[in-house]
């Protein structure tokens, strides 16, 4: 049997386009699958397949022809009867027909579906008459939306709330699929499971990363001072069995900071209206562990001194490594640091932590030369360089500099240290 | 040599289903060939049916009402009737309608072919016109082709004196006695409408009860009537035999438990229910499928197993009602159309427009305890309704049935003077999922017969204060 094949409805009220490519030649055996032609449109480009297995016989059209709905393409001798054959026969059929019928240019129009088959399953769903008739046409089952109306009946907000969350769904956190690689054809390979915390961080980070306006701040403290105090107080707490790092004064000198610009401080509350500064000072020290990435957090900075969040951090950190935080540990920060110092690196921009506002990436001090305006000389300073990745929604530019400015004052103003 | 046509879509029938499907068509953008056997649109609802009958039931009800008045201090004379003035001031009506629709579809550039339409096959159909025949080839098709009375074995077809609702309504002279056949909904409108004009009517079921399937509490009122204007009402019986007399009388063999007996009647009246025209359209020339009770089979989309070809209507099955008919043609039309519509409808109501008027929606109580149905129930007697006093029409009653466990309204029942208006309420609350809290807490005006729909549903929440009832 030689089945005609011919073009479809392109819908969005496409009538015709372009052949660009054909795909096949006479002779080739081709399945339902295969592209037969290659068609540009004003709107897209678009690949013809055959819907049936067979063997070409004749090409009815060449690249740069324009053709129209319903108009013969190629002629394949079939193989295989499939359902796909039985539905296009028919439609042939009432082209062929169609074409036959002198008095009419338009050839009646094939009977549309409804794309989404009847189910009785709204019987039991509390909603009007007009929600069950939009449901049907959007193709939303009533039975998976919990209504918000009196006595849970399901209104049409609710129908467009449903709708918003699953295009946000689909456009935003879920990915597009990522077209399979067999990466072992370039080489040997290994395959490592990610780890959960690995695929919760990495969730997280994206929506943070595709929600976020993010702006990133570089800046440096001159830390010279600060660092022979540090090694003082490193003494000191050696004897009572603290390890006393940067990062307890870092702590300190953010917690000053951000009681001064309480909007570093903050989040937005669900709707975007309104912003919610925050009275307590609870800060996320980033954790890398063997497992990933864990933040938790250190509550009421500001009233503590730099042995007590000293002793505070290797408590955490050590348990962040273990497994042993409670949740409750790593929830309700209101800022966040990350410090790469121990490691290397001269800057970079960390993601905000929503829904805290900013965050702060720590790279690795250096001694620099530095001229000093009064004594005209280079001299020797101690450079902690650093950075402030903010929602853009809240903090401006401005307000973000002198932010990371203020913050390298604090450092290195001694004074602050001294409890 | 026939004409030849061709179209995107044709409707066979302009009765209240068909020209609704044609008019949507039309309106979505179709080109739309409307046909119908009959020279005026509107089907049997418009010229032999429903208008007619209530343009004569209004009448008589008025007439009924002037009677009442006699005990309330106000007397007129015996009414004289002018029978041709009545059938011109009939036809009137209809004929204003008929042409209201000739305007709309003259609008909408809907076409309309007059002549009877028989299948070639699934794509093509003859219509035999008064002059030439026309062969339309056509992209789809809604049959609304209707239904006509049933008639009983044993009784003479062709002869004047045996009347369908068609030839009843047509009103050509008040016959001296009328036995109507079949006690159902258009029978007892008939029925009270000759007995207004002064015929000596009788009444024969084949059931145990009048307006069968109906609730009996519904039916009480209506019976009370019928009794006091009847001749005779005779259930659980069958006319077995109507045999013609040479004076045109008709004699008709009754039997029932008692015995046959034989009674003389001017006309008989056949309404024995109504089956579909599925016959008339030589359907077999298309792969359509028909049920053994000659209904055409269709989804909830009003597609048959032929798929451009749509069915709705009384052609489709039960209930055979013109408001099932409309919304079942707009759905088709729609769906050809292209658009997602489905028939989902959580009920159809029922109007008997007898006097008074008996009318249900969803759920019913025989229904109910038929399938095993779980439900509870407010009712309003109308004795304790002062509009329903104040008009004389303390025999009415509204009752509401309720989900057990969710208290929505699944079903509403009224007799009474205007229970066909007020049961709107009745299906707005079923189709809204209203419960008995909603429909009481809505505040209807008084004093009306529609507050005794929310006086029902207090009744059941307990928080009425027009009747006293036992705490529960």
């Amino acid at each position: 049997m030689i089945k005609d094949i011919i073009l479809p409805d392109l819908g969005e009220g496409i009538e015709g386009a372009e052949v660009s490519e054909v795909a096949v030649a006479p002779g080739d055996t081709i399945t339902s699958e295969d592209t037969i032609l290659v068609l540009e449109s004003d709107k897209a480009s678009m690949e013809i397949p055959a819907e049936v297995n067979g063997t070409v016989t004749e090409i009815a059209v060449a690249a740069g022809d324009e053709v129209k709905t319903g108009q013969i393409l190629i002629k394949i001798e079939i193989s295989e009867s499939t359902d796909a054959i039985v539905e296009k026969s028919v439609l042939s059929e009432e082209t062929e027909q169609i074409a036959t019928s002198p008095e009419k240019e338009k050839p009646p129009e094939v009977n549309l579906y409804p794309a989404i088959e009847y189910t009785s399953s709204t019987e039991n769903v509390f909603a009007s008459p007009g929600v069950r008739r939009l449901a049907r046409e959007l193709g939303i089952n009533l039975q998976i939306i919990k209504g918000s109306g009196p006595k849970r009946r399901v209104t049409k907000d609710d129908l467009n709330g449903y709708i918003k969350l699953q295009m946000a769904m689909s456009a935003g956190s879920i990915p597009a699929p990522q077209p399979v690689i067999d990466f072992s054809q370039w080489g040997d390979v290994e395959v490592q499971k990610l780890t959960k915390i690995k695929r919760i961080t990495g969730e997280r980070l994206q929506r943070a990363w595709q929600l976020i306006p993010h702006v990133t701040q570089f800046d440096a403290a001159d830390i010279t001072d600060l660092d022979a105090l540090r090694k003082e107080v490193k003494k000191a707490g050696a004897k009572k069995g603290i390890k006393v790092t940067f990062l307890p004064f870092l702590m300190k000198a953010l917690s000053i900071v951000l009681k001064e610009m309480p909007e570093f401080n903050s989040s937005l509350d669900h709707n975007n209206e309104n912003l919610v500064l925050k009275n307590y000072y609870h800060l996320g020290i980033a954790v890398d562990t063997p497992r990933g990435l864990t933040v938790p957090v250190v509550r009421d900075v500001d009233q503590k001194s730099v042995f007590e969040l000293s002793d505070e951090l290797m408590d955490l950190s050590s348990r962040a490594r273990d497994k042993k935080l409670k949740p409750n540990e790593l929830k309700g920060g209101t800022f966040t640091i990350s410090s790469l110092g121990g490691i290397g690196g001269t800057g970079f921009s960390p993601i905000v932590n929503p829904p805290e506002v900013a965050i702060m990436g720590v790279s690795r001090s250096a001694w620099k030369k530095v001229y000093d305006k009064v004594s005209r000389e280079f001299v020797a300073k101690f450079i902690m360089p650093f950075s402030l990745s903010y929602d853009h929604r809240v903090i401006d530019g401005a307000a973000a500099a002198a932010f990371t400015s203020r913050f390298a004052d604090v450092l290195s103003d001694l004074d602050h240290f001294k409890d | 040599m026939g004409e030849l046509r061709q179209t995107e879509l044709v409707v066979i029938g302009a009765g209240p289903g068909g020209y609704a499907a044609a008019f949507r068509a039309a309106d979505l953008g179709k080109q739309v060939l409307l046909i119908d056997r009959d020279p005026e649109l509107g089907g049997v609802c418009l010229n032999r049916g429903c208008i007619p009958s209530k343009a004569l039931l209004h009448i008589s009800k008025v007439m009924d009402e002037v009677t009442k008045l006699e005990k309330m201090g106000v007397k007129y004379g015996k009414p004289e009737i002018d029978i041709d003035q009545v059938r011109d001031h009939k036809n009137k009506i209809v004929s204003q309608l008929n042409s209201g629709i000739v305007q709309m579809a003259k609008a909408r550039k809907v076409e309309t072919i007059q002549g009877l339409a028989s299948f070639v096959s699934n794509t093509e159909l003859k219509v035999q016109t008064d002059t030439n025949d026309v062969t339309i080839t056509f992209g789809q098709c809604i049959i609304a082709g209707g239904s006509t009375s049933a008639m009983i074995p044993g009784v003479p077809t062709d002869h004047p004196s045996v009347i369908t609702s068609r030839t009843a309504l047509d009103l050509e002279d008040i016959p001296e006695k009328l036995l109507v056949v079949g006690g159902g909904a258009i029978g007892l409108e008939l029925g009270q409408v000759y007995a207004a004009f002064g015929t000596k009517v009788s009444v024969v079921e084949y059931l145990p009860n009048l307006l069968p399937g109906t609730d009996s509490d519904l039916v009480k009122p209506l019976q009370r009537k019928l009794k006091k204007q009847c001749e005779a009402i005779q259930l659980s019986s069958k006319v077995t035999k109507v045999e013609a007399n040479k004076d045109g009388t008709l004699t008709v063999t009754i039997k029932n438990e008692k015995g046959s007996s034989t009674e003389v009647f001017n006309k008989v009246l056949v309404s024995v229910g109504r089956k579909p025209n599925t016959g008339l359209l030589n359907i077999e020339a298309t792969d359509v499928k028909v049920n053994d009770r000659g209904f055409i089979q269709v989804d909830v989309y009003q597609r048959t197993s032929e798929k451009n070809i749509f069915a709705i209507g009384d052609i489709v099955g039960d209930p055979m009602l013109a408001h099932k008919a409309t919304h079942e043609g707009k759905v088709a039309a729609e769906v050809a159309s292209g658009h997602p519509a489905a028939f989902d409808v959580r009920a159809i109501p029922s109007v008997v427009y007898t006097d008074p008027e008996v009318a249900w929606a969803g759920l019913t109580e025989t229904n109910a305890k038929e399938n095993e149905i779980p439900y509870e129930k407010g009712e309003f007697p109308w004795s304790a309704s002062g509009k329903a006093i104040a008009m004389g029409a303390n025999q009415g009653k509204t009752k509401i049935l309720f989900d057990p466990e969710t208290k929505q309204v699944l079903g509403v029942g009224i007799v009474g003077p205007g229970a066909g208006d007020m049961i709107s309420e009745g299906m707005l609350a079923i189709e809204m999922g209203a419960d008995a809290e909603d429909v009481g807490l809505t505040v209807h005006p008084h004093p009306t017969l529609s507050e005794t729909v929310g006086l029902a549903a207090e009744a059941f929440t307990g928080t009425i204060t027009d009747l006293y009832l036992q705490k529960k």
